[in-house]
């Protein structure tokens, strides 16, 4: 059960602004079988047809500054404006609820809190753009979200906000939801669209980007579900009220899950937010790991916390000075995000700071590692991962990815080259720069943030082959006793 | 340095001598496999003679290999006289049978029919109606086959492939590259998540450890227990990581250090 953590209450709630706290699924299964429309749902897109009209949302979205929650960060009144632009008779929006990084569920959370938002946030994408057809992508996992998107859609086409001849204006739409499951790279757009299209998901060259030529060839929309979601509430409440919130280069809010020994839940985030803070709102600690005093309703998941604190105690007199629990890194982005120290734990979690740093927006997964976890076995780890997922179409990706992960194992192992860590970097940068889609630029960052955060630690293994966390085997075989890290104590 | 006589003899003979003694990096192929990636599909590549001309044959013999049936060619036959092209690579699937056989003289098992199991076909038909033969439905088509059978039977590949006209090395494609589908039987199936927090918590070492035990790489059959490594899609709400399944079902009792007497237990084998 993913817990919806609680936020404090001067952070607006876009996304979850209809969805109680707690828990996801139980409760809200109910609401996945009820085919009546909740209070004010389609108010929005009565407003976008009536009021603003085509050229009025275009211009409400494009001055809200919201930008896409996929990872990249694309200003979405640009896109949709590239894709009305397109001369053709047949467009279509697809809502990319996908969620590939396996360890988040902030789309699928939202998709079962609130269906509605993210269906009538399709409906006025597809009003803008001029388009008759969408899909809604969603995890075949996901039931409760497929279920009450499903029942969202029903719900519409019956009080006549979906299907043929809306509001009398002759326009039509229909929605559809696509289970779709079987690769991480499905999270991407052009393999998403691959897949629509029922064919091996692999990414497209650049331009043509999907608004010119998208699902079967035609002019194509992709956002994620939650840009689609907070665009009702932006034609509610005005472009000005949104782009009052977060930061000024980004605005809005963001589901942001956030994992570790210490906590585990999701929240909405306005962008910008130090993710220090972000940390403190699942560990009810300050993001150092140090307990904080215990404050009603701000703790995460109850059991989870116990059993990260009881193993805690058990390994942390080997550190010396630094308490097990203390934050080592965190790691931003999904599997192919940066790890951060702790000292830049002030960084907003926002598009154009985490890339400066290293790290990315990407699922909004922020992980925490403590003092037991060592990083430059969790890099190559993540490198593999990376490499293991890679679909195969690009080169650099496919072979190059292999090698870094090649390059980690031999590190971890006690069998460094001397030359490896000039080699990881000069491949890493060889792959990033000749990409074919995102997911290999991404994925060098593991194993680049590790190396420019983390050095020591490295140097610690590959000059003298000991592993400081006493994680990596066969430096230090797990179960024995870990060799006493070599750094001088302070 | 002053000039040794013999010392660049000597230094190149040093490295002869090394080189000796080095490793040797031949892969002796049909013993021992190179370590492709998953997804490598090969890159074909045909050589020339020192005269400059093709060496190729256009003796099909790599085509027939071919599981896939991708490798298309064209050609002069053997006496000179026919030139040979064959069409979409689906089509030649009959006629590049009887024309390899009756180039070498005699009848020569064909390892690419072998796995054609008859299957009844009705299911597939059922189901290629539903989705009106759409090949752009295909991923829908192949679940659907899939729930059906329980996996993708090679026969209703061919047949979907006919039918609704799109290349059987396309679908074959489509469907190896997606995870949840297969072409085999199922068998027993250890998950392993791989989401961050779960290969925080040591799942990436749990699967080293079977991988090592089984000689099998995660999202590949091992040879001989029938047991499948698979990586988890996604974390379930709630589980304990790392998380590790066991025919979808969690279990916390595989760990890194029990990885080996877990897999013996598994395949019935006993302690080496």
């Amino acid at each position: 059960m993913t817990t919806l953590l609680q936020t404090p209450t001067a952070w607006p709630r876009v996304l979850l602004e209809r969805a109680t706290d707690g828990t996801t699924g139980s409760t809200r299964r109910a609401s996945a079988t009820e085919t009546t429309l909740p209070d004010g749902a389609f108010g929005a897109l009565v407003d976008a047809i009536r009021d603003l009209g085509q050229g009025g949302t275009l211009e409400q979205v494009t001055a809200s500054g919201l930008r896409g929650r996929g990872g990249a960060g694309f200003p979405t009144g640009e896109k949709w404006r590239a894709c009305a632009a397109q001369p053709s008779g047949r467009r279509f929006v697809v809502a990319n609820g996908y969620g590939a990084d396996p360890a988040v569920f902030t789309d699928g959370a939202l998709m079962a809190a609130d269906p509605w938002a993210v269906v009538e946030g399709v409906a006025i994408a597809a009003f803008a753009v001029g388009a008759s057809e969408a899909v809604i992508a969603v995890r075949a996992d996901a039931g409760a979200a497929i279920a009450g998107l499903e029942s969202a859609i029903l719900a519409g086409e019956g009080a006549g906000f979906l299907g043929p001849d809306i509001l009398g204006t002759g326009w039509q739409l229909s929605i559809v939801v696509r289970a779709v499951q079987g690769a991480y790279m499905l999270g991407e757009e052009t393999v998403l669209l691959k897949a629509l299209e029922g064919k091996r998901g692999q990414p497209e060259q650049r331009p043509p980007y999907p608004t010119e030529r998208g699902l079967f060839g035609q002019p194509t929309v992709v956002n994620n579900v939650q840009t689609l979601a907070a665009v009702p509430w932006i034609v509610r409440h005005g472009a000005r009220a949104y782009a009052a919130i977060g930061s000024s280069a980004s605005p809005g809010t963001m589901l942001v899950q956030v994992r570790g020994p210490l906590g585990d839940g999701i929240a909405e985030v306005p962008i910008g937010t130090p993710i220090r803070e972000i940390v403190a709102l699942a560990t009810s600690g300050d993001g150092d790991g140090h307990p904080r005093p215990k404050r009603d309703g701000t703790r995460g998941a109850a059991s989870s916390r116990s059993t990260g604190s009881s193993r805690t105690t058990a390994s942390s007199s080997r550190q010396g000075a630094t308490p097990a629990s203390a934050t080592k890194a965190v790691l931003v982005g999904g599997p192919a995000g940066g790890l951060l120290p702790p000292e830049l734990l002030d960084t907003p979690f926002e598009f154009e700071a985490l890339r400066a740093v290293g790290a990315h927006v990407g699922s909004g997964s922020i992980v925490v590692a403590d003092q037991r976890a060592c990083t430059v076995d969790l890099a190559r780890l993540l490198t593999t991962y990376c490499s293991d997922e890679a679909c195969g179409k690009s080169i650099p990706c496919r072979i190059g990815l292999r090698r870094l992960a090649e390059i980690g194992d031999r590190i971890t192992t006690g069998r460094p080259k001397p030359t490896d860590s000039q080699l990881l970097v000069d491949l890493a940068h060889d792959v990033a720069e000749s990409g074919l889609c995102e997911h290999e630029r991404l994925a060098t960052l593991p194993l680049l943030s590790g190396m420019r955060y983390f050095g020591p630690e490295l140097d610690e293994h590959i000059l003298r082959s000991s592993c400081p966390a006493g994680v990596c085997r066969p430096i230090a075989v797990a179960g024995k006793p870990a060799p006493q890290p070599s750094v001088p104590s302070a | 340095m002053s000039f040794v006589p013999g010392l660049g003899m000597l230094r190149g003979m040093a490295l002869t001598l090394r080189r000796f003694f080095e490793p040797k990096a031949t892969i002796k192929y049909p013993e021992v496999k190179a370590d492709y990636a998953t997804k490598y599909r090969g890159r074909l590549q045909l050589l020339y003679d020192e005269h400059g001309t093709l060496k190729c044959e256009t003796c099909f013999q790599c085509a027939q290999a071919c599981p896939i049936e991708c490798i298309d060619m064209g050609g002069i036959d053997t006496k000179g006289r026919f030139h040979v092209h064959w069409g979409p690579p689906e089509t030649y699937g009959e006629r590049r049978e009887e024309s390899a056989l009756r180039r070498s003289g005699r009848t020569v098992p064909d390892r690419a029919y072998e796995h054609f199991e008859p299957i009844p076909i009705d299911p597939v038909v059922a189901i290629l109606d539903r989705y009106d033969y759409d090949p752009k439905e295909m991923l829908r088509i192949l679940e659907a086959v899939q729930d059906e059978y329980g996996y993708l039977p090679v026969s209703a590949i061919k047949t979907i492939s006919a039918t609704t006209g799109a290349w059987y090395a396309m679908i074959y494609g489509t469907a190896s590259y997606y995870r949840h589908l297969r072409f085999e039987r199922p068998l027993t199936t250890i998950g392993i998540c791989r989401c961050t927090a779960c290969l925080l918590a040591g799942a990436g070492r749990i699967a080293d450890a079977l991988e090592d035990e089984l000689g099998s790489r995660v999202g590949s059959v091992a040879s001989d227990g029938g047991i499948r490594l698979a990586r988890l899609d996604g974390h379930l709400p709630g589980a304990p990581s790392p998380l590790v399944t066991i025919d979808g079902e969690p279990t916390r009792e595989i760990t890194e250090t029990n990885a080996a007497t877990w897999i013996r237990a598994l395949t019935g084998r006993t302690a080496a």
